[in-house]
């Protein structure tokens, strides 16, 4: 008994690391898109980030100073995507699924001299005083300042969204520009830093997988990690709290997926691995059924990403 | 505060919307701006509140000339106005809204520090004073539109606004409620504010209104003080001609009257989205016009989709000549015999990115061959156009490059084409002025006469008292009156709107029968 709960606690703890990427890029799309505008890009902002990050954290030897790097690289990318849909009224989808290839590229070009190196980590709770913590301390211990930093922006997001002035705009924004503009509120303003925002936390999300959760550099290594993070905020039905649910499913289903190789069963590993995708994507159809009506939390100005401009 | 436009000239294009307009505005004062729609009467505001400068003349307020370049210095000035278009968010609720819309938000607004200070005493003083039983954590997608005017009233009075625009307030409210907010507007102009009404109902400004002014075609007519004008004399100010109501003939052909009714609707329930109808049973015989009241947003739009087979039924029937048409047993489906005019027509009946020609071929598309002949659908196309005057009047134009009630007027014309057994029109001559709702109602009639039964949805109950040969009252999905002509009485027919009572009209025949109006 007591094994198995162990053995579930270490699952769910290792759901939580594997999940911390997904998470923050989940909670930085969530709020890009309660401003009314929608970033496929962020995919390759993360990727950005991870290769910005694990760079500076192996050519500096601080790898904090790569975390803000990640974070710096991740908010230029999304600049790309402001400057087209914002600036240019250019089509959201195509404008993101421009920023998502740019940063594909980008990264793969810049990060071929990273490859293989080594970096110092961030470290983790492991000799504080977490780990004398009796039964707990050895699931706690392992967890990293990313995972922490990104718990703590859920309360954060959340405050900030639902009890004050500027989310409360915010958030009048995402549900219709235009009668957010009739009250006399430029919607631009909030849409620009939502962008930044979600490019921010995508990029700690790369910086959190490069240079935190693997110490590696690989190209392409997100591996759709931030397009499943765009589905999860559907399921997360654009509210921080949910997101963390959310981003633990992907994070079972990868833990799951490791532990069903390690235990050697016998299917393929390719197959496997497509684990961490095919489970959220049913939970996000089954959690969609019956939502239709209500549109599931959904923000009412997103409609217009589907609407040509006239 | 006392404003005064002078010399106001806007245009759009060719269009002259306003055209040398001048208007004082006094403390304490009701101005009606009485017109039709199109007269210019909104943009006339509309450059007042700074949405739009105007191209010439000049608005001065307190003896001073005054840029309004945007919403926020009319604000400033305090000219507040409340839209024929709530700016309400509906996912938010009560309190967000009226937040949003308040000059100075406190930055915290934690409900629990929040709630005893003086700030959200202040946010909702006036809606506690004209909605005392209002929770302000309501959302608003889930109050009634009456409640969201007064929402929207509250919002601009918590501007501190003296000079009130109130654009069409009326055209959405029951008449009970409109006789609450007359009251309301009363008191405020006694507070000392001003209080400008645009309106095209008599009622409002008999109800309240110091002062008249009559606009046409972007022209002011006439101002006159209340005393000095009467209902027929306004009337005739406002349409220009005397082309009136009177002269279409409204009767039902004595022949068809007798003859058992072609469209029988049977317990009819269906669901779609916020929507719903519930036990809807009605019988429409020959030649007849059978007018459906209500506030809009009460299932009118749901029966009309699940008359003409848009959206399924849940239970009940649809018969026509004895044929099952729509059933809840299956799949619902369109017919070529049936007309549909939808509300909105520039969205939900044509495709804006495709030609006129093809927006007429669309409605009997089953009919066209693999290769279709295009010249006979232009040839009709011409024909739509000009009986109805469409403008402009070229059939390869994309349906989107047209006005609203352009669009209409196709549709209303593709619609009457061909021969009918059930016409469904919603609210065919929203947006049009009286020349082209005077020629619409025509055709209507006319093809009453050729033998179809008509279901004409609209909010304009003098028009359908007029026109209609029996009134149904939908309310909350149900028929909550059914009243022949000698029982068409306003306060009747809105109680009836607001399910205050039930009238003596049996509301729902539980077996079909025929129910001829004289």
């Amino acid at each position: 008994m007591e094994s198995f709960v162990t053995e579930l606690l270490t699952l769910l703890f290792a759901a939580l690391r594997s999940a911390t990427p997904v998470l923050a890029v989940v909670l930085g799309e969530a709020m890009t898109q309660r401003s009314g505008v929608i970033n496929l890009g962020v995919e390759g902002q993360m990727l950005l980030g991870a290769m910005t990050g694990f760079a500076v954290a192996s050519i500096s030897g601080d790898p904090w100073l790569g975390v803000l790097a990640a974070c710096g690289a991740g908010i230029a990318l999304s600049m790309v995507h402001a400057i087209l849909v914002l600036g240019c009224r250019a089509n959201q989808i195509a404008s993101g699924v421009a920023v998502l290839i740019l940063g594909g590229g980008l990264s793969a070009y810049y990060g071929i001299p990273f490859v293989g190196n080594k970096i110092d980590t961030l470290g983790n709770l492991n000799h504080t005083f977490v780990s004398d913590i009796p039964l707990l301390g050895q699931f706690l211990g392992p967890i990293t300042p990313t995972v922490l930093i990104t718990l703590l922006a859920i309360p954060a997001i959340s405050i900030f969204l639902f009890r004050t002035r500027t989310g409360l705009r915010w958030r009048s924004t995402g549900e219709s520009q235009e009668i957010t503009r009739n009250l006399g509120h430029s919607p631009v303003p909030y849409q620009l830093a939502a962008i930044a925002f979600g490019g921010l936390m995508s990029g700690f999300a790369g910086a959190a997988l490069a240079v935190d959760y693997t110490a590696n550099w690989v190209e392409g290594m997100t591996a759709g990690r931030g397009l499943v993070a765009v589905g999860l905020v559907i399921v997360a039905r654009w509210n921080p709290w949910y997101a963390l649910p959310a981003a633990l499913l992907f994070g079972a289903s990868e833990a799951l997926n490791l532990k069903l190789q390690s235990w050697g069963v016998p299917i393929s590993p390719y197959l496997l691995a497509t684990l961490p995708y095919l489970i959220p994507l049913s939970v996000l159809m089954l959690s969609y059924r019956g939502l239709r009506a209500s549109g599931g939390g959904m923000p009412a100005g997103l409609r217009v990403v589907f609407q040509s401009a006239r | 505060m006392e404003i005064q436009l002078y010399n106001i000239t806007k245009r759009f294009g060719e269009v002259t919307a306003n055209d040398g307009i001048s208007l004082d505005i006094r403390e304490g004062e009701v101005i009606a701006l009485l017109g039709e729609n199109g007269a210019g009467k909104s943009t006339l505001m509309k450059m007042l509140f700074g949405l739009y400068t105007p191209d010439e003349g000049s608005i001065l307020v307190n003896g001073r000339e005054t840029l309004i370049d945007s919403p926020q210095k009319a604000m400033s000035l305090g000219i507040g106005m409340v839209f024929q278009q709530f700016n309400l968010v509906p996912a938010l609720s009560v309190l967000d809204n009226l937040l949003l819309a308040y000059p100075r938000p406190p930055f915290w607004t934690f409900r629990r520090l929040f709630g005893e200070g003086a700030s959200q005493q202040n946010v909702l003083a006036y809606l506690e004073e004209l909605a005392p039983g209002l929770d302000p954590n309501t959302l608003v997608r889930d109050l009634s539109v009456g409640q969201r005017q007064l929402l929207e009233l509250v919002k601009v009075l918590n501007l501190n606004a003296k000079v009130l625009i109130l654009d069409e307030p009326t055209s959405v409210l029951p008449p009970q409620e409109a006789e609450r907010l007359w009251g309301l507007i009363r008191k405020m102009a006694e507070a000392g504010r001003s209080i400008v009404l645009i309106t095209h109902k008599m009622q409002d400004v008999m109800a309240c209104a110091h002062r008249v002014v009559v606009m046409r075609a972007g022209k002011m007519v006439q101002a006159l003080t209340r005393e000095n004008c009467s209902e027929a004399s306004l009337v005739s100010l406002m349409m220009g001609d005397s082309s009136q109501r009177s002269d279409i003939d409204t009767h039902r052909d004595p022949d068809l009257a007798g003859k058992p009714p072609r469209i029988s609707l049977r317990g009819l329930h269906a669901n779609h989205g916020v929507q719903s109808i519930d036990n809807i049973s009605l019988d429409i015989g020959p030649g007849e016009i059978l007018g459906i009241a209500g506030v809009s947003g009460n299932g009118q739009h749901l029966l009309a989709d699940a008359l003409v087979g848009l959206v399924p039924l849940s239970r009940g029937e649809v018969i026509i000549d004895g044929v099952v048409l729509q059933s809840a047993s299956r799949a619902p489906k369109t017919s070529d015999r049936v007309a549909y005019i939808p509300e909105q027509p520039a969205v939900n009946a044509v495709a804006g990115d495709l030609s006129l020609t093809v927006n007429v071929a669309l409605s009997h598309f089953r009919q066209l061959r693999f290769f279709p002949a295009w010249g006979p659908e232009e040839e009709k196309t011409r024909d739509i156009i000009r009986r109805y005057q469409v403008r402009p009047d070229n059939p390869a134009l994309g349906a989107g490059q047209l006005s609203g009630g352009n669009l209409q007027k196709l549709v209303v014309g593709r619609e009457l084409e061909g021969p009918r057994d059930l016409i469904v029109a919603a609210y065919p001559t929203m947006g049009l002025d009286a020349g082209a709702a005077h020629d619409i109602y025509q055709a209507l009639f006319t093809k009453a006469r050729e033998g179809a039964a008509v279901l004409w949805i609209s909010e304009d109950l003098d028009d359908l008292m007029s026109y209609a040969h029996r009134i149904a009252v939908l309310q909350g999905g149900r028929i909550s009156g059914l009243f022949n002509p000698d029982q068409f009485d306003r306060l009747d027919i809105g109680r009836a709107m607001t399910g205050e009572h039930l009238p003596t009209a049996d509301p729902a025949p539980a077996e079909p029968q025929a129910r001829i109006a004289s």
